[in-house]
């Protein structure tokens, strides 16, 4: 497994309005995946997948130091209140981070994020790309996985790395 | 297996790819087209990559048993692709300023990597002939640590040495995280511009490093190109391939002149992971380009030049060849023999140093108005590989990879130059090849077999031989006269 070639950095806020960065959960492992509340597809089966892998890997391993991050492509829309509803009712492990558009541009470059907002006649979406990614506990990354990968295979993937 | 055997026409492409493989550094004569510098359709990255494609389909297809055919040749032009005089052009072209993309120019800087940024037109083309030559060969001679490094050095200008060093595996990461990084939309050849045709070579470079490492970036990466033109189009509205988009303003740009490179192009290489799309429009597509001849030939009819500023844009469309690469992809043998019997009439095929091309004419028609007009990229190359290619050949390469089970089997590891091979397969654990001596060139005469069974006996034309034992090997010596059939049997 090599480690995704990104800089990994960001400066947002998260879903209770407090500042953070890539070092504000240090010793933690981050499960970082790019997304936007209205997204209709990919976002909800990306987290309902991430749900999965995480629920298996507890049944094995119990807790284990890692923090998913749902990161909002939709500033504008996604604002902390927002995230803070969407995740409560249907991924309440998530914390939502999100921020200005320059700091979200600034995150999703670090990350290689295509992002791109388009208008429909019900207003507007941001397809994304879909990749989840993984930082260790020092911030700095160390998995990537594509939107196809399976949850049993992001399980077995996270139990192997954590492991060390 | 059904028994191919080569024909002559076959044999001559390849000994003229051989020989083209065997040229002096910068010796490109016979390869330059009718366009400027190196920024066009008809460009060495193109020819050279090209043959490489057009080996590995006869290797995969037809002749089975022979790496040692292949492999030098591969490994030569590889070498070639890597030269400056074939990428040095996008220094200059990095920088923006086409025609349609002026407004780039003031924010772009030269750049002399030519894979770091943009350029799929040419950083897939390594990537993907370094992986099918490992893939092929069950090598990992491109995996070491800058093999395939880009060099430039120069005793009059441009200081120091640049070397940009990448291997098979650090450039496919390069080429997989660019795609991400663009939505699965693409990489732009020239910048800005993100052409269909142009990224199907990195796929097929994702799907053979896949293959090699057991990964699955091919299945993401069309995943995600599927999804994205789908919502441009894949087709434009008269139901020809769009041929690009512009990364800025997703503009999509469509076969507006109806050139059969648009389609041909595209469709000869999509076909490798949408082959069932491919097919269903082909036959609509085709008909507009196909011009009937004499005696069931079939000429291909460009579109005209483009004007723009005043000036007539001179390229190589590389039509005619293009359009027989498409239809031997599909299959479609009618077309595909009509659009050669053209060639071999009216295109002035040529001979020489036993190697069959069709040397470049400018000329548009004979005075009947028949087709003469053929580049390099066509008359060197893309006719020799719709010649040698088979019904479903990429598909095959893509989907139908041999496995670990091929590589143990016997084969001719080591051909030399003047051993001609027109057939090498191995049948129920034997190995049947048939082998000419062509005194026309030089070479010591052999080839060499290994991966035998212990005991294997060799016959020549049914005369037991024993050939020259060298470590694990057989070196038998190939006679003079007409060709002889080699079976190796356990």
């Amino acid at each position: 497994m090599t480690a995704p070639p990104i800089r990994a950095t960001y400066s947002l806020v998260d879903h209770h309005g407090t500042p953070v960065t890539e070092g504000s959960y240090a010793g933690r492992w981050q499960l970082v995946q790019f997304g936007f509340t209205a997204c209709k597809v990919v976002c909800p089966r990306a987290l309902a997948k991430l749900g999965a892998a995480l629920d298996a890997l507890e049944r094995t391993s119990g807790p284990t130091p890692l923090v998913p991050l749902y990161v909002s492509v939709d500033p504008e829309r996604d604002t902390p209140d927002v995230l803070a509803a969407f995740l409560a009712a249907s991924h309440p492990r998530f914390t939502g981070l999100t921020g200005t558009p320059e700091q979200v541009d600034d995150a999703k470059r670090a990350f290689r994020v295509f992002a791109r907002r388009r208008d429909t006649p019900d207003g507007y979406e941001v397809p994304h790309t879909a990749i989840t990614y993984l930082l260790d506990a020092a911030g700095r990354p160390a998995h990537h996985w594509p939107d196809h990968a399976t949850a049993e295979t992001i399980a077995d993937d996270l139990r192997r790395l954590l492991a060390g | 297996m059904t028994t191919t055997t080569l024909d002559a026409d076959q044999l001559g492409h390849l000994r003229h790819w051989d020989n083209l493989s065997r040229r002096l550094p910068h010796d490109w004569s016979g390869m330059q087209g009718r366009g400027l510098g190196e920024d066009d359709f008809g460009s060495y990255r193109f020819q050279l990559a090209y043959m490489v494609y057009g080996l590995a389909l006869t290797h995969r297809h037809r002749l089975p048993a022979a790496p040692g055919v292949f492999r030098p040749t591969i490994e030569r032009l590889i070498t070639k692709l890597l030269e400056p005089d074939v990428w040095m052009y996008w220094r200059d072209v990095s920088r923006g300023g086409s025609v349609f993309n002026a407004h780039l120019s003031d924010r772009l800087h030269e750049e002399w990597d030519p894979v770091v940024r943009d350029n799929i037109m040419y950083s897939a083309y390594v990537q993907s002939c370094a992986l099918l030559h490992d893939q092929l060969f069950a090598d990992d001679r491109y995996a070491e640590p800058g093999s395939l490094s880009f060099r430039h050095w120069s005793f009059f200008w441009g200081g120091q040495e640049k070397v940009f060093a990448y291997d098979r595996d650090t450039l496919n990461d390069h080429l997989y995280w660019q795609m991400v990084e663009n939505g699965y939309v693409g990489v732009a050849c020239e910048p800005n511009c993100v052409f269909q045709i142009c990224n199907q070579p990195a796929i097929l470079g994702f799907r053979l490093h896949d293959l090699i490492t057991g990964g699955n970036r091919a299945e993401e990466v069309v995943a995600g190109y599927e999804r994205v033109w789908a919502d441009f189009g894949r087709l434009d509205e008269r139901g020809h391939y769009a041929m690009m988009v512009s990364e800025d303003s997703r503009a999509v740009r469509g076969n507006d002149a109806l050139s059969p490179w648009v389609d041909a192009w595209c469709g000869a290489l999509m076909s490798m992971w949408n082959r069932e799309f491919v097919r269903e429009h082909y036959p609509r597509q085709v008909a507009d380009f196909l011009v009937p001849g004499p005696d069931g030939t079939l000429s291909v009819r460009s579109a005209p030049a483009m004007q723009v500023m005043g000036q007539t844009v001179v390229s190589d469309t590389c039509d005619t060849g293009w359009v027989a690469a498409w239809a031997s992809e599909m299959g479609d043998r009618a077309t595909l023999d009509g659009l050669l019997a053209h060639a071999d009439r009216f295109m002035g095929p040529k001979r020489v140093d036993g190697g069959l091309h069709y040397p470049r004419n400018d000329t548009p028609t004979d005075a009947d108005g028949h087709r003469t007009l053929i580049e390099p990229m066509t008359g060197n190359v893309l006719l020799g590989y719709a010649r040698l290619n088979v019904a479903d050949g990429l598909w095959g390469l893509y989907n139908r990879p041999w496995d670990a089970a091929h590589h143990a089997e016997p084969a001719l590891v080591e051909v030399e130059r003047d051993v001609e091979v027109s057939r090498a397969e191995v049948v129920d654990g034997v190995l049947h090849a048939r082998l000419r001596r062509d005194r026309t060139v030089p070479g010591g005469g052999t080839v060499t077999l290994d991966r035998l069974a212990p005991g294997t006996r060799l016959r020549l034309d049914g005369q037991e031989v024993t050939g020259r034992r060298d470590g694990d090997a057989l070196v038998v010596e190939v006679p003079d006269g007409p060709a002889v059939d080699l079976v190796a049997a356990p």
